[in-house]
């Protein structure tokens, strides 16, 4: 059986520290965009941490929540694109291929968790910072969408080592940039398919819940958290 | 080409004319009609009034409505690309499609019958007068048999007009 | 009552393609200029990246997108007029139905080049089509984009064709009176039409299938853009009354089109025996018809929305009746419903000119629900932190204002080249209901036909 990709954010673990927003940045050659463009929006943040206050002040809580492209099964942003740049691969990721985009940025309106992000001109890179950029990611032109691709070259180079060593892939053997940088070991990553890997584990876990997952998107990343987020005991 | 014909400013003469030509024994295939406006009331404006056009369009519509379906299928099983959890060939979205492409078979069907139905048979396309754009319906004959002599422009004379002409 | 000969229907109807007045000048320069700017804020940003534009995560459609919507909107009007009053034989559309057409043609075309000018890569655009080709790949007949290609596709082909093929008699008549280099155009346009019955029976035959097969294809295709947005799984798109009220909109908006062009048309062409009150009057009651069916579904949809009261939902619900686009919202609901009902609905108000203001403050309300419909659903979906705002740029406001500029263009010049009401078919019409002899078809042609001076049989025969 082939891989199946899924991933499991613990929110009980999570400080909020954004490590895995700045990881994913550095891997994934992602553009900043510029103060001013940034106020209208248009900030690229593949994974993103949503903070959320309750109560008043001095009783305030605050609650972390990491948002990155949930990978969905039944991905509504993947029947609206006329070029199918966005589709299922065989992996279980939903895969945005850039040459194939011509910007309609349906997707973009069909996706309810808003985690896909466009590229509203040609990226630039102050110099030095060209000389950090990832060569095994490409870079993304004026009028592509993007979004978070489970490090997808990360996978595929994992794949190709295992396959000319003749091995199968161990659990835990590499990871996306996001969970490799998560301090508290919030974020989990691994092979839904292989129901001893520890990401199958947790996601079996009754502290497991799927973010909209009312909507019917069959989203592959699990969350966990002990009170559900209305306070109540799970 | 030779012709004789008569030019007459209302209906009830064009149609005096066609039966006082029918009654000098001119066949209905040599007589002209011509004019500016559909006179589909009068028997002169319903000549040669059986066509096949609508079944045209519906078979039009429905060899493009298939052809659609078949297209559309073709091209996703040729590359299949499985997208939002739906079948390769998802039936209800290449139902859009094809009744989208059977309307514009009935639309195409349509006018390329028009064009090549409505086009007049050489012998008589040459005869023509400009003063039927300014209303008056020519009534004629082309190739008149050379034996009725004067008989069809007596016909058309009194069937009320002043202008006959003849042709060359 | 205004007695007119044939051969003086056709002067004064081909009159403005044979005179051209200073007026039209002064009408066309600056509309041509607003043209030209709106083609150069689109170059600009071709050049410099859809950056330019103010659309923004999460509200990734804004004015293009409106106006697409909004012109495929108008494109109805042309349908509704030639192809239903045709098949249900309402004698008054026929000096109305070529105008009607005009705008038809005219509407849809532009309101096609927007997906074009909304795209990220618009120079990829072609790649909808589906055609051979070695990328290996085909489009996706799933998503709705395609389904709209292939309905505007399919419906603007028939316009066309509905537009043109009448068009080919009137031509005829012209090429006979024209000289010098209209005589050639018209020679070649008119395709050697002769006027036999046999062509006229088989033109009509063919606007009578066309009239019965555009109706459906026009419903198809606003249904179709109306799923463009009911599609998509976001707050207050994913609704099933979509297909029925964008349809609605559509002959709403494509009937207050009709009417504003017609008092220019009758205005600066001098056409008012021909686009006479009676055809305001009935113009108007249909525009009050669709008043009240817009009313309707605007009232179905947001009672249903309420009651309904799902999280998602009424946080958009509450951003249009009392949040920040609420101002938009209230002004719409005046624009569409307020200022047109009595003005439409009392007797004694229903004028020409009301009829006139009416459909004006309804373009703009029209236009203004497309943006309701599309923007709050999309600056408010499901995860608040990613809620946004949306204000446009100059780029996409001299692109919008162009647009509605190269509609004005577009028909003063198709005015300078076809009679703007169909001769042959407002004669053949004044000739039945003349013939017809009932008060109420003589009611409807308030033109009367006069024998020529000259025909022989009886000379002044006024046809009553």
């Amino acid at each position: 059986m082939g891989h199946k990709w899924g991933m499991v954010v613990d929110l009980d673990r999570c400080t909020g520290c954004e490590a895995c927003v700045v990881a994913c940045r550095a891997e994934n050659n992602i553009p900043t965009v510029g103060e001013a463009q940034a106020a209208t929006g248009r900030a690229i943040h593949w994974i993103r941490v949503e903070r959320y206050w309750e109560g008043e002040f001095p009783d305030v809580r605050v609650k972390f929540r990491p948002v990155l492209c949930q990978q969905c099964d039944a991905a509504p942003c993947e029947a609206v694109c006329p070029t199918y740049a966005s589709y299922h691969n065989p992996e279980g990721l939903n895969a945005q291929v850039y040459n194939r985009c011509i910007g309609t940025r349906y997707c973009g309106n069909a996706c309810p968790y808003t985690v896909r992000f466009f590229n509203w001109f040609n990226p630039a890179w102050d110099t030095p910072l060209q000389l950090q950029l990832n060569p095994d990611v490409s870079i993304r032109e004026v009028g592509v969408m993007e979004k978070c691709t489970f490090c997808v070259q990360r996978i595929k180079a994992a794949e190709i080592r295992v396959e000319a060593e003749k091995r199968e892939l161990k659990d835990g053997e590499f990871n996306p940039a996001c969970v490799q940088s998560c301090a508290p070991k919030a974020l989990v990553f691994g092979d839904l398919n292989d129901p001893a890997s520890e990401v199958s584990r947790l996601a079996r876990s009754n502290r497991g819940t799927k973010l909209l997952g009312e909507l019917g998107t069959q989203p592959k990343v699990t969350y966990l958290l002990r009170e559900t987020w209305q306070g109540e005991k799970v | 080409m030779k012709a004789v014909y008569g030019l007459y400013p209302d209906p009830d003469s064009a149609q005096r004319a066609v039966d006082l030509l029918r009654g000098a024994n001119v066949e209905d295939r040599s007589i002209v009609v011509l004019s500016s406006e559909p006179f589909d009331e009068y028997e002169f404006g319903r000549r040669e009034h059986k066509t096949i056009m609508p079944w045209l369009a519906a078979l039009g519509g429905l060899v493009c409505g298939l052809g659609a379906f078949a297209f559309v299928a073709f091209t996703q099983r040729a590359y299949p690309l499985p997208t939002g959890g739906m079948p390769i060939v998802s039936l209800w979205p290449n139902g859009i499609i094809t009744y989208e492409f059977t309307m514009l078979g009935a639309v195409l069907a349509t006018l390329v019958t028009l064009i090549i139905t409505a086009r007049s048979p050489r012998q008589s396309a040459r005869l023509f007068d400009p003063e039927v754009s300014n209303g008056k319906i020519l009534i004629g004959v082309v190739n008149p048999p050379e034996a009725s002599g004067t008989e069809v422009e007596e016909a058309l004379r009194s069937a009320g007009t002043r202008s006959v002409v003849r042709l060359p | 009552m205004a007695t007119k000969t044939p051969n003086e229907i056709s002067e004064e109807l081909l009159r403005p393609l044979f005179h051209t007045s200073w007026r039209f000048f002064v009408a066309f320069i600056p509309l041509a200029l607003l043209v030209l700017a709106a083609f150069g804020a689109f170059v600009y940003q071709v050049w410099n990246g859809i950056g330019v534009a103010g659309i923004r995560r999460p509200v990734f459609w804004g004015f293009y997108i409106t106006n697409f919507v909004f012109w495929i909107g108008i494109s109805h009007a042309g349908t509704l007029i030639s192809a239903i009053l045709r098949l249900a034989n309402a004698t008054w559309r026929r000096p109305v139905t070529r105008c009607a057409e005009v705008i038809t043609v005219f509407a849809l075309s532009i309101g096609a080049l927007f997906p074009i000018i909304h795209l990220g890569r618009p120079w990829l655009f072609y790649w909808l089509v589906p055609y051979p080709n070695d990328r290996t790949i085909w489009p996706n007949f799933r998503s709705p984009l395609l389904w709209d290609l292939t309905a505007i596709t399919t419906y603007l082909t028939g316009s066309v064709s509905f537009l043109l093929l009448p068009i080919i008699p009137d031509w005829a008549v012209i090429r006979d009176k024209a000289t010098g280099w209209r005589k050639k155009l018209f020679t070649a346009l008119a395709l050697g039409w002769r006027g036999t019955p046999k062509q006229w029976h088989r033109l009509e035959t063919a606007m009578h299938v066309m009239a019965v097969v555009i109706i459906p294809v026009a419903v198809s295709v606003h249904s179709i853009v109306s799923w463009d947005f009911a599609m998509a799984p976001v707050p207050m798109w994913h609704s099933t009354i979509f297909a029925p009220y964008f349809v609605a909109g559509a002959i709403f908006s494509g009937i207050a089109g009709l009417i504003v062009a017609m008092a220019f048309l009758r205005k600066f062409l001098r056409l008012e025996e021909y686009l006479q009150p009676i055809h305001f009057d009935n113009l108007g009651k249909l525009l009050l018809m669709m008043v009240l069916l817009w009313l309707y579904f605007t009232v179905s949809e947001r009672l249903t929305t309420w009651y309904g009261n799902q999280s998602d939902e009424m946080a958009v619900f509450w951003l249009t009746q009392r949040g920040s686009f609420a101002p938009l919202f209230w002004l719409m609901v005046i624009c569409n419903f307020l200022i047109p009902f009595p003005l439409l609905a009392i007797k004694k108000l229903r004028t020409i000119t009301s009829t006139v203001i009416a459909s004006t403050t309804i373009i703009v309300g029209m236009w203004l629900e497309r943006f309701l419909i599309i923007v709050p659903s999309l600056a408010h979906k499901y995860l608040p932190y990613s809620w946004g705002s949306y204000r446009p740029t100059w780029v996409e406001i001299t692109i919008t204002v162009g647009t509605f500029a190269g509609m004005g263009t577009l028909y003063l010049l198709f005015v300078k080249f076809v009679p703007i009401i169909s001769i042959w078919e407002l004669k053949a019409g004044l000739r039945k209901s003349a013939v017809a002899r009932g008060p109420l078809s003589v009611a409807n042609a308030r033109l009367e036909l006069v024998a020529e001076p000259d025909g022989p049989l009886t000379t002044r025969r006024v046809l009553k």
